[in-house]
């Protein structure tokens, strides 16, 4: 014979009969209290870890628009050394200096065209040191055969 | 204290917010049980059911703040324990462990077991206790969520419109369910009271 559904309700209700035994559900409220406790303290530790890690961070931190900058700065410097207006040493620096010294065929050092003491006596206000050393490391102005340029040269 | 002087749990839930640990302590005292029974029909395990209960209560004190009043405290805590239920029996799998089988010596009094140990009763053909695991096992064998719908109607007394809300179905999913969950345990009790 089939349970009807009334029998089947009424076994069901029984279960309500199954509980843990006496004094649980106070063990389990003081078991409650001590786990909220720890799990207070352990967030606690937590938290000051946390809190002290993001203040350190927060000296050190740079602010998003210095990036921009730094690339813009990066990019400034990049098109200007491209363009060579930045270093003199340059290929082109260095084709000005050939235009104006040209060695001899013995190695020493002559003007590429006749001499004329006019041209020294304008050129004298010009012969005045120049605050930047010369990239080739050589006399800006070689009379016969003798540097008289008054850069310093380590050939002498 | 008798439970008809204290605060109502709206009251309770109120000065819970508020920071007063007591209060949260007297909804404890008020829901714990009937908490722990759900938990406890639905897992058949005793110590999975007290983990459980702690952490449905933990759960709750820390959401409590978020608590806004639309559903009474006793639905809002009853959802709590059947999701979190629901989601450790599927991690665990399947483990079942009757461990409150001997009943509270109360049972003898009551009207119900009274009625079915009488003579003349078909059940009183059968040992009660051992119909009792049979419905134990049978239970386990039901999915969760029409277990969790047997717990809350046949044994916790529920209204089908309050499981509704618990689970976050019509009412006429709580009914259906209910009724095939029936039927399936009448077949399993039924074949083994034909062995």
């Amino acid at each position: 014979m089939m349970l009807d559904e009334p029998q089947l309700q009424q076994l069901l209700k029984l279960k309500r009969f199954e509980q843990p035994p006496p004094g649980y559900f106070d063990d389990a409220l003081q078991e409650f209290h001590r786990r909220q406790r720890a799990d207070l303290l352990r967030q606690s530790a937590l938290k000051i870890w946390w809190e002290r890690s993001t203040s350190s961070l927060g000296q050190f931190r740079i602010p998003a628009y210095a990036y921009g900058g730094v690339f813009g700065v990066f990019c400034v410097l990049a098109a200007l050394v491209g363009s060579g207006a930045l270093n003199p040493g340059t290929e082109s620096g260095l084709a000005t200096l050939e235009a104006q010294v040209k060695t001899g065929s013995a190695g020493r050092l002559t003007l590429n065209r006749q001499f004329e003491w006019g041209e020294v006596e304008r050129a004298s206000l010009s012969l005045a040191p120049s605050i930047a050393p010369s990239k080739a490391s050589l006399p800006r102005y070689v009379l016969e055969g003798r540097p008289v340029s008054t850069e310093v040269s380590l050939s002498f | 204290m008798d439970d008809a002087s204290q605060p109502d749990d709206e009251t309770l839930v109120r000065q819970t917010q508020g920071g007063d640990t007591r209060a949260f302590d007297v909804l404890w005292q008020r829901y714990s049980p009937r908490v722990y029974s759900l938990i406890y029909n639905m897992t058949s395990n005793h110590e999975d059911a007290n983990d459980l209960l702690l952490e449905v209560f933990a759960k709750a004190y820390r959401s409590i703040s978020g608590f806004r009043g639309k559903s009474s405290f006793y639905t809002w805590i009853h959802a709590i324990a059947v999701n979190m239920t629901i989601n450790f029996v599927k991690k665990r799998g399947r483990r079942v462990q009757m461990s409150l089988d001997d009943m509270d010596a109360n049972v003898q009094n009551d009207k119900d077991y009274i009625e079915m140990t009488a003579t003349n009763t078909p059940l009183r053909e059968v040992d009660l206790s051992e119909l009792q695991k049979r419905l134990n096992e049978a239970m386990m064998k039901l999915s969760l969520e029409h277990r969790a719908v047997v717990t809350m109607f046949d044994i916790q007394g529920m209204p089908h419109a309050e499981i509704a809300q618990v689970l976050r179905v019509p009412e006429a999913t709580v009914r259906s369910r209910l009724f095939y969950a029936h039927r399936q345990l009448q077949n399993y009790l039924e074949e083994f009271r034909n062995k």
